[in-house]
C-alpha cells in the first residue's frame, strides 16, 4: 500500500486520475482504517484528504448551505451558521460514536462509505442535498437520493471523489428532525433513524414533507409513499395515526423474511413520531402533540 | 476509642499515581533485546478431529517455530480444577478457539502473515450446544466421559409434603446468558530466561502461584525453575484465572532462548478466556397464605462449555444461594455442571452467586402479587436475620443488616 | 512495504520519522517511540483507552494512520503535566486497573482545556468515548468536577 498525503484538492484529483480505483480516499479513516485491518479492503494507493483545507468547513453561498466533504462531524454540530431549524442535521452529527469518532470522522466518508445506518444521511436526503463529485477537470452534481446504489455501493466514478454537500437553508416555517434509535447513548450504530424535513402554514398543514429513514432497507432512503400521503393533510392525533400505521406496513413489506421486520416495523412508527414531531416543534417553536 | 488510622480513611491507592502519568507497566508495555513476537492459531471449529500441517509456515522468512502439541516438554494439559484443557489441542477441538498451534516470528507482522500458512485440517464430528441435551444419553460426549461432570444436592426438610400446605406455588423457568468479562487491558504476556537459566513469565494473571505450578507441570521442570511475575493487570473480573498466555510464552522461550512476547487482539481475547456460566434454573417456590415462604424445589444447570475450569465450585455456590437471603425450611435443589461445545466458562463477580437472583428474586415478586402482598412485605417476612438457618444448615451469626437494608427501601 | 517520511511533533518535541505506510498511529507511539501510555483496549475505536490529543483534539490513535499525523501536533499522557487532573483522579479514588486512566485523563484535560464550568451532563458526555470495564465511571465524573472546581480557583466542592 502507498500513502499519499497531497496538499490541495487538485493534486489529489491528479492522483486519482492516474490511479483511478487502485486509489482509494481516505479523510477520517474511521470506517476505511478497520477494513483494511479486517482485511475487507485492500488498496494499493490511499490518499488522505483529512486536512485539505478546500474540503473542510461549512459555507453559506446565496442559495446554499455548501459543507465541504472533510468536514468533522464535530464540525458540524458545532457550526454556527446551521440555524435552529436545521437542528436536526447537528443532532445527527452529535448521535455519531464518540467525541473521538467525530473529531476524525467526515460528512463526506459517512455518504461514501453507504453504509445503511449512516447517521447523517437520511437528515441529508430530508433536505434533498445535492453532491458535488470532481475528476480532474470537471464536476458534476447529482441528487444525494440518486447517489446510492446498492448497500455500500455508490455513483461514483473511477477517477471522481465527493467534495461537496449543499442544500437549501432553511426558512422560519421549515424544520428539520431527527430521532435514532441506538442500543444506547454513545458508540452506538443506529438501529433504526429517522430524519423528516418538514414545511406548514399557519394552520398546521403540511405544505412540504420530505421523510428520509436510516437502518431499514439497503441504504438511508427517502419514503415518497408516506410524504405523499402526508402532504397536504392537517397534523393532528388522526393523521399521525393513519401515517404510523401506513409506515408500519411499508417497513413491513420491505424487510419481509428478515428476522428484524416486526421489531423494526413497529419502532419505525415511534422513531418517526419523535422526529415528525422534532421538525413541527421547530416551525413552531412549541410542541402541540408532545404528551407531558 | 482511638481514632484509627486506616479504617474509615480514604487511602490513595499505591500505584495511582503511575496509573495517571501512564507510566504503569501491563505485560503489552515491556520491550526487550532481541524480543521475538508470538500468534496463537485457534480452532474455527466446535467439534471436531484435527491435522496439523506447520512445514509451509516454518518456511517464511522471519518464522523462528511453529509450536503444536509435539512441542509441549512435559504435561500437555492445565486447569484450575480439572487438568481437561490442551496446551495445544493434539487431536480434537472441542470448542471455536481452542489453542492449536503458536507461530513465533521475528516481527507480529511475519508472524502474523504466517497465519496464513498453517494448515488445520478439520474433521467435523457432532457437536452439542446446549446442556439439557449435552445430559442426554445419546448426546455427542466433549470429553471421554459422560458431559455431567458435577451434581450437587441440597435437601433439606420434606419439600413434597411442605408443597401440599402451600397455599400458593409458583413455577418459572429463567435463563441467563454467557457473559464476557471485557477487562478492558486484552491478555499480553513477555516471558524469557534469566541469568539463572529460570523461565520468567511476566503476565496479568489472577493467580500467579497457580500458574508457576501449571508451567511447571508443562515445562517437565521443578516449580523453582519457573517465575511468575504479575505487573499491573488491567481489570480480570474473573477472567483471568485460567492460563491463557502463560504456558506458550514459557515453552517458546525455553526452547528458543529468548524473550518472546504476545499480545492477545480484543477478539482473540473473546475466544481465549472463560465466560460467566449461562443457567438454566428451573423453580418451584410455594408460600402460605400470609407470604411465609415455605418449600424450594430447583433445579439449575450450568453451560460449562467445553472444559470445567471453576464450573464445580461455581455450580456449588449456585445452588447454596437458590434460596436468596430468605429462609426456607423445605429446600430440594439439584445443581449440575456439564460439557458442551461452547466456550468454556469460569470465574465471574459472584461465581455463581450472580445468577440465581434472576430467579429467586423474580419468584417472590411473583409470589406477593398472587397474595397481594408488597415486595417489601413479603421480603420482610421471610429475610435471613441474626440465627436464621440457612439451606445448607448454617446459623448465621454476627451482623445480618439486611431487614435494616429493606426497611430503607420503604421510602423509595 | 516503503517507508514514508513524517514530520510530527509530540509531546511539545520534533520528529523526523520514517513509519511504514500502513502503521497505526497507536504503533507509532507504543511500538517505535515506546510511549507506552497509550493503550491498546480494542483497535477500533469503541473503547478510547488509545486517546490522544491531535492538533487540539481528542480521537483514537488505533484509527489514525501514522502518516496522516505528518505536520501535526500530538500529545499522549506522557505529555500531560496537569497535576490538578491527575491528583483529583487518585484523590477521588477513580483510578482502578488504570487502563482506561491514560484515555479518561486526556479526555478530561480535552474537555476543561475549553470548558471550566461543566455539568454533570456535559463531563459524561466528554467521556463517553471511552470505556472503564472497572465501571469506576461516578469517582470519575467526580474527580472532574473537582479538578474544574480548582481550576476555577475554588476548592474542592
Ligand atoms: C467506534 C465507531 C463508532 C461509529 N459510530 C457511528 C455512528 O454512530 N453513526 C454513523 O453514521 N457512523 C458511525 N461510525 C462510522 C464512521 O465513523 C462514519 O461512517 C464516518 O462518517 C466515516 O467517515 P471517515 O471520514 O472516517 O471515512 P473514511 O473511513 O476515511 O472513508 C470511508 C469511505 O468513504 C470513502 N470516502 C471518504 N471521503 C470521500 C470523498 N470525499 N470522496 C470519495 N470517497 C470518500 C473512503 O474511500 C472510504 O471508502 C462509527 C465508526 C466507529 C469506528
Ligand atoms: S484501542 Fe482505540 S478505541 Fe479502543
Ligand atoms: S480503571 Fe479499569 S478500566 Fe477503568
Amino acid at each position: 500500500m502507498e500513502a499519499i498525503k497531497p496538499k490541495s484538492l487538485e493534486e489529489v484529483l491528479e492522483y486519482k486520475y492516474k490511479y483511478k480505483n487502485d486509489a482509494k480516499i481516505i479523510a477520517g479513516g474511521t470506517d476505511l482504517i478497520i477494513k483494511i485491518r479486517k482485511g475487507e479492503e485492500n488498496p494499493k494507493v490511499i490518499l488522505d484528504i483529512s486536512t485539505i483545507q478546500e474540503l473542510k468547513g461549512i459555507r453559506e453561498t446565496l442559495e446554499y448551505i455548501d459543507i465541504g466533504s472533510a468536514t468533522t462531524f464535530t464540525k458540524i454540530s458545532e457550526c454556527i451558521l446551521l440555524n435552529k431549524n436545521l437542528k436536526g442535521l447537528k443532532d445527527a452529527a452529535k448521535s455519531v460514536g464518540s467525541p473521538q469518532i467525530r473529531n476524525r470522522g467526515t460528512v463526506g466518508g459517512n455518504i461514501c462509505n453507504a453504509s445503511p445506518a449512516a447517521d447523517t444521511v437520511p437528515p441529508l436526503l430530508a433536505l434533498d442535498s445535492i453532491l458535488v463529485l470532481e475528476r480532474k477537470g470537471r464536476k458534476r452534481e447529482v441528487y444525494l437520493k440518486d447517489f446510492f446504489k446498492d448497500k455500500g455501493r455508490v455513483d461514483l466514478g473511477e477517477d471522481e471523489i465527493l467534495t461537496r454537500i449543499k442544500f437549501k437553508n432553511l426558512l422560519k416555517n421549515q424544520g428539520l428532525g431527527f430521532y435514532k434509535l441506538g442500543l444506547r447513548r454513545a458508540l452506538a450504530i443506529s438501529r433504526l433513524s429517522f430524519a423528516v424535513f418538514l414545511e406548514i402554514d399557519e394552520m398546521n398543514r403540511i405544505e412540504i414533507i420530505r421523510i428520509a429513514s436510516g437502518a431499514i432497507g439497503r441504504f438511508p432512503m427517502r419514503e415518497y409513499e408516506l410524504e405523499e400521503y402526508l402532504t397536504g393533510r392537517i397534523i393532528n392525533e388522526d393523521t399521525l395515526k393513519e401515517a404510523e400505521s401506513l409506515l408500519e406496513r411499508i417497513i413491513f413489506e420491505r424487510l419481509k423474511g428478515r428476522q428484524t421486520a416486526k421489531f423494526k416495523s413497529i419502532a419505525a412508527k415511534g422513531v418517526f413520531k419523535k422526529a415528525l414531531l422534532n421538525a413541527l416543534y421547530l416551525c413552531k417553536g412549541v410542541n402541540e402533540f408532545e404528551k407531558n | 476509642m482511638n481514632e484509627l488510622k486506616i479504617v474509615g480513611k480514604s487511602i490513595k491507592k499505591i500505584d495511582a499515581k503511575d496509573k495517571v502519568d501512564g507510566t504503569a507497566v501491563y505485560p503489552q508495555d515491556i520491550y526487550l533485546e532481541n524480543m521475538a513476537f508470538g500468534v496463537t492459531i485457534r480452532s474455527t471449529r466446535p467439534h471436531a478431529y484435527i491435522k496439523v500441517d506447520t512445514k509451509e509456515a516454518e518456511k517464511i522468512d522471519g518464522v523462528i517455530k511453529v509450536f503444536t502439541y509435539k512441542d509441549v516438554p512435559g504435561k500437555n494439559h492445565h486447569g484450575v480444577v480439572l487438568k481437561d484443557h490442551e496446551v495445544f489441542a493434539s487431536k480434537k477441538v472441542r470448542r471455536i478457539g481452542d489453542p492449536i498451534a503458536f507461530i513465533v516470528a521475528e516481527t507480529k507482522e511475519i508472524a502474523e502473515y504466517a497465519k496464513n500458512f498453517v494448515k488445520v485440517e478439520y474433521e467435523e464430528i457432532p457437536a452439542v450446544f446446549d446442556p439439557e441435551e449435552a445430559m442426554k444419553e445419546e448426546s455427542p460426549k466433549v470429553h471421554d466421559r459422560d458431559n455431567v461432570f458435577y451434581h450437587f444436592k441440597i435437601r433439606r426438610g420434606d419439600v413434597e409434603r411442605a408443597f401440599l400446605e402451600c397455599d400458593v406455588i409458583v413455577e418459572n423457568v429463567y435463563k441467563v446468558p454467557m457473559v464476557d468479562h471485557a477487562f478492558l487491558q486484552p491478555e499480553a504476556g513477555v516471558a524469557y530466561l534469566d541469568e539463572d537459566g529460570r523461565v520468567v513469565v511476566i503476565a496479568s494473571t489472577q493467580y500467579p502461584h497457580f500458574d508457576q505450578e501449571e508451567i511447571a507441570e508443562s515445562l517437565g521442570v521443578n516449580k523453582d525453575m519457573v517465575r511468575v511475575l504479575t505487573p499491573a493487570v488491567g481489570g480480570a473480573f474473573g477472567g483471568r484465572e485460567d492460563i491463557t498466555v502463560q504456558i506458550h510464552l514459557a515453552i517458546a522461550a525455553l526452547t528458543l532462548k529468548r524473550p518472546v512476547k504476545t499480545i492477545y487482539s480484543r477478539e482473540e481475547s473473546f475466544l481465549a478466556h472463560s465466560k460467566r456460566h449461562a443457567m438454566k434454573m428451573y423453580y418451584k417456590t410455594g408460600a402460605l397464605k400470609d407470604g411465609t415462604l415455605l418449600a424450594l424445589e430447583a433445579k439449575i444447570i450450568g453451560d460449562s462449555g467445553a472444559y470445567a475450569s471453576w464450573a464445580m465450585n461455581v455450580l456449588r455456590k449456585a445452588a447454596v444461594h437458590a434460596t436468596g437471603p430468605y429462609y426456607i425450611p423445605n429446600v430440594k435443589v439439584d445443581s449440575f455442571a456439564v460439557y458442551t461445545n461452547n466456550p468454556f466458562t469460569g470465574a465471574m463477580r459472584g461465581f455463581g452467586a450472580t445468577q440465581v437472583p434472576i430467579a429467586y428474586e423474580q419468584q417472590i415478586d411473583i409470589l406477593a402479587e398472587k397474595l397481594g402482598l408488597t415486595p417489601i412485605e413479603i421480603r420482610l417476612k421471610n429475610c435471613f436475620r441474626e440465627g436464621s438457618e440457612t439451606s445448607t444448615g448454617q446459623i448465621l451469626e454476627g451482623f445480618i443488616p439486611l431487614e435494616r437494608c429493606i426497611e430503607e427501601l420503604k421510602s423509595f | 512495504m516503503n517507508l514514508k517520511k513524517i514530520d510530527v511533533n509530540i509531546n511539545g518535541k520534533d520528529y523526523c520519522l520514517e513509519v511504514e505506510e500502513n502503521l497505526r498511529l497507536i504503533d507509532l507511539l507504543r511500538d517505535k517511540l515506546h510511549l507506552t501510555g497509550t493503550k491498546e483496549g480494542c483497535g477500533e475505536g469503541e473503547c478510547g483507552a488509545c486517546t490522544v490529543i491531535m492538533d487540539g483534539e481528542i480521537v483514537n490513535s488505533c484509527l489514525v494512520l501514522a502518516f496522516q499525523a505528518d505536520k501535526c501536533r500530538i500529545i499522549t499522557i506522557e505529555g500531560i503535566e496537569d497535576e490538578i487532573i491527575k491528583n483529583s483522579f487518585i484523590e477521588e479514588g477513580a483510578v482502578q486497573c488504570g487502563f482506561c486512566t491514560p484515555g479518561m485523563v486526556l479526555a478530561a484535560k480535552s474537555l476543561l482545556d475549553k470548558n471550566l464550568n461543566p455539568n454533570e451532563e456535559e463531563i459524561r458526555e466528554a467521556i463517553s468515548g471511552n470505556l472503564c470495564r472497572c465501571t469506576g465511571y461516578n469517582k470519575i465524573v467526580s474527580a472532574i468536577k473537582k479538578a474544574a472546581s480548582i481550576k476555577r480557583g475554588g476548592d474542592s466542592e
